[in-house]
């Protein structure tokens, strides 16, 4: 590699990070934990494991039975 | 009526249902109430599968018939009954599935407690596992409204449960650590 492919190289990475961090707001996917300025990190995950807990604990319990018959009846209705 | 509905596509409906019924019980506060919107959204979900586009998210697809339907029943119903936050309150304090960790059952005390819109948007992005963004398009609202949704429904919850913020509270921690463990149990 010669000085001026490394100089080039150095210059297309620098445009490319000023790319990630002028993209506007919107573009960016944001995480599910986004972060809350105005409460603490930990305070912020306590509340999100909580939130989950009470959501799994239903969406973990068996499906009850008539739930699934009625797919298998849409189903078998569909075929019929 | 539809007649192509592949095996692959019924059993992602399937797996759903789970997701599908802890949404509806944080909507509405009543499980039995909650299994009958299920049933409803599986129903439309049936036979709507024709607009639905295989491939894309079938799981925000099914968030958002079920919420819709909970909406549009609960604007005619809010005629009928006086106060339906009240009665959302007092089933699920009282719900006798719910014996248990005393901590959960104070946080689904202050959860219930929050306004629809503020619940609804901190069970999508903090326990159903969807982006902001999807969020936002089940919710049918700007991304921003859900992100400051979010934010206050933590706020009122801290504040409602007296969780300090600044210093760590080591308490209210010991009590998340627990929850996760008895879980996974």
């Amino acid at each position: 590699m010669t000085e001026d492919d490394k100089d080039k190289a150095q210059r297309r990475m620098a445009v490319d990070a000023s790319k990630s961090t002028r993209r506007p707001d919107d573009e960016i996917v944001e995480p599910a934990a986004q972060p809350d300025a105005s409460m603490s990190p930990a305070l912020q995950a306590h509340i999100g494991r909580q939130v989950r807990a009470v959501f799994d604990s239903v969406a973990q319990e068996p499906v009850p039975e008539h739930l699934l018959r009625l797919l298998k009846d849409l189903d078998d209705s569909g075929e019929s | 009526m539809p007649e192509t509905v592949s095996p692959g596509l019924k059993d992602e409906l399937v797996a759903q249902i789970g997701n599908l019924r802890a949404f509806a019980v944080s909507l509405c506060g009543d499980r039995e109430r909650a299994d009958d919107l299920v049933q409803e959204t599986l129903y439309k979900a049936w036979n709507n599968l024709g607009s639905f586009q295989e491939g894309t998210n079938l799981k925000a697809w099914l968030f958002t018939i079920l919420r819709n339907t909970y909406f549009s029943e609960r604007r005619k119903k809010k005629r009928e009954v006086e106060d339906v936050d009240g009665a959302y309150a007092a089933k699920l304090s009282s719900s006798p599935e719910q014996h248990g960790h005393m901590d959960m059952r104070d946080f689904q005390g202050a959860l219930s407690e929050l306004p629809d819109d503020q619940r609804e948007a901190l069970v999508l992005v903090g326990a159903a596992g969807f982006s902001y963004e999807e969020a936002a398009e089940i919710s049918n609202c700007a991304v921003g409204t859900i992100k400051s949704r979010v934010n206050r429904a933590r706020r009122r919850i801290a504040e409602r449960l007296n969780l300090n913020d600044g210093e760590d509270s080591p308490a209210d921690l010991v009590g998340a650590a627990s929850i996760a463990a008895s879980r996974g149990a």
